[in-house]
């Protein structure tokens, strides 16, 4: 069965172009959110084995979504996906309980190694 | 000091331009980009508009709040006709407007163009560069310029740097600006190893 993805990004086309690749490479994408608390109720409801996660969204940050989606479920696979890749940024994320971090732009073989790294 | 301050905005000049044009040709399938010289002057903000094209050009501007280490403003602002070319070549759409989705992809690559100057600046200066969510604007330069700098205390000159990129015949122009405060200033041009500007 196709491991389900969330995908969390404030761009429509970063969404868009992430479903493309994550669809692309057999995964099925569950739902999609705009902003962190989005992403957390989505979590609740959909239990989604893998979450991407952007960090500079409205409402509420990717850091913060991150901490609230790991007391909800400890075990869950969050890859951080920013532009923001500063190494404060990525300790920062890792630390939460990220368990991987894509500096974009990234090319879709790096997304999907994740994902079968991460996922597995 | 002349010198000083030319030094200063060359390598703001090579930092903003190499790696918005390594972002933008990562984010285009590794399409070959032929940069232009960059030009950066350092200009008072009322002059910056005027230098950029005019306060009536249409043009499409997005833009960042800076925190953290450093705070202050940056942005990207392309006349109209290089923002269709930049959506058509994001989106694969040939539109005469900017649609939603245009809007999306504009956005996107803006916030990925500022945000990696700001990551090569953080990573140079070991400053922590935080950008906010990015805003968007589509107007004459003198309404995205005040979009830009809603609220902020413009007491400094404005960094403004002028690239064109080239691809396969296409021509796509572009501001990166960049608006540190007082302090921030000081910070960066310190770390950068350049005294007093």
């Amino acid at each position: 069965m196709a491991k389900t993805v969330l995908i969390t990004d404030d761009t429509a086309f970063m969404r868009m172009t992430l479903r493309n690749v994550i669809e692309k490479n057999g995964y099925t994408v569950v739902g999609e959110a705009s902003d962190g608390e989005e992403a957390v109720a989505l979590y609740k409801e959909l239990k989604p084995d893998l979450v991407t996660m952007d960090i500079t969204m409205p409402k509420m940050d990717g850091i913060t979504a991150i901490k609230e989606i790991m007391k909800i479920d400890p075990q869950a696979k969050i890859i951080v996906c920013s532009a923001m890749g500063q190494k404060p940024m990525v300790i920062e994320a890792l630390s939460a309980g990220a368990k991987d971090f894509l500096v974009k732009p990234f090319d879709a073989e790096r997304v999907v190694e994740s994902l079968r790294k991460i996922g597995s | 000091m002349p010198n000083m301050k030319l030094d200063f905005l060359k390598e703001l000049a090579n930092i903003g331009t190499g790696h918005a044009t390594t972002a933008l040709s990562q984010m285009l399938n590794g399409r070959l980009f032929q940069l232009v010289v960059p030009d950066a002057q350092m200009l008072p903000f009322t002059e910056a508009a005027t230098y950029m094209g005019g306060l009536e050009q249409v043009v499409v501007g997005i833009f960042v709040v800076i925190s953290g280490d450093a705070k202050g403003y940056m942005a990207c602002v392309h006349p109209l006709e290089s923002a269709l070319v930049l959506v058509r070549l994001l989106t694969g759409e040939d539109k005469e407007e900017i649609d939603e989705l245009g809007r999306s992809a504009l956005q996107e690559m803006g916030n990925i163009m500022v945000t990696s100057f700001l990551n090569a600046l953080a990573q140079m200066t070991d400053l922590l560069l935080v950008p906010s969510v990015p805003g968007l604007a589509v107007d004459m330069a003198g309404a995205v310029w005040e979009s830009i700098l809603a609220g902020a205390e413009v007491t400094h000159e404005v960094t403004v740097i002028r690239t064109r990129f080239s691809t396969e015949g296409e021509s796509i122009e572009g501001h990166i600006i960049f608006l540190p405060d007082e302090e921030a200033f000081a910070k960066i041009a310190l770390q950068l190893g350049l005294e007093e500007l």
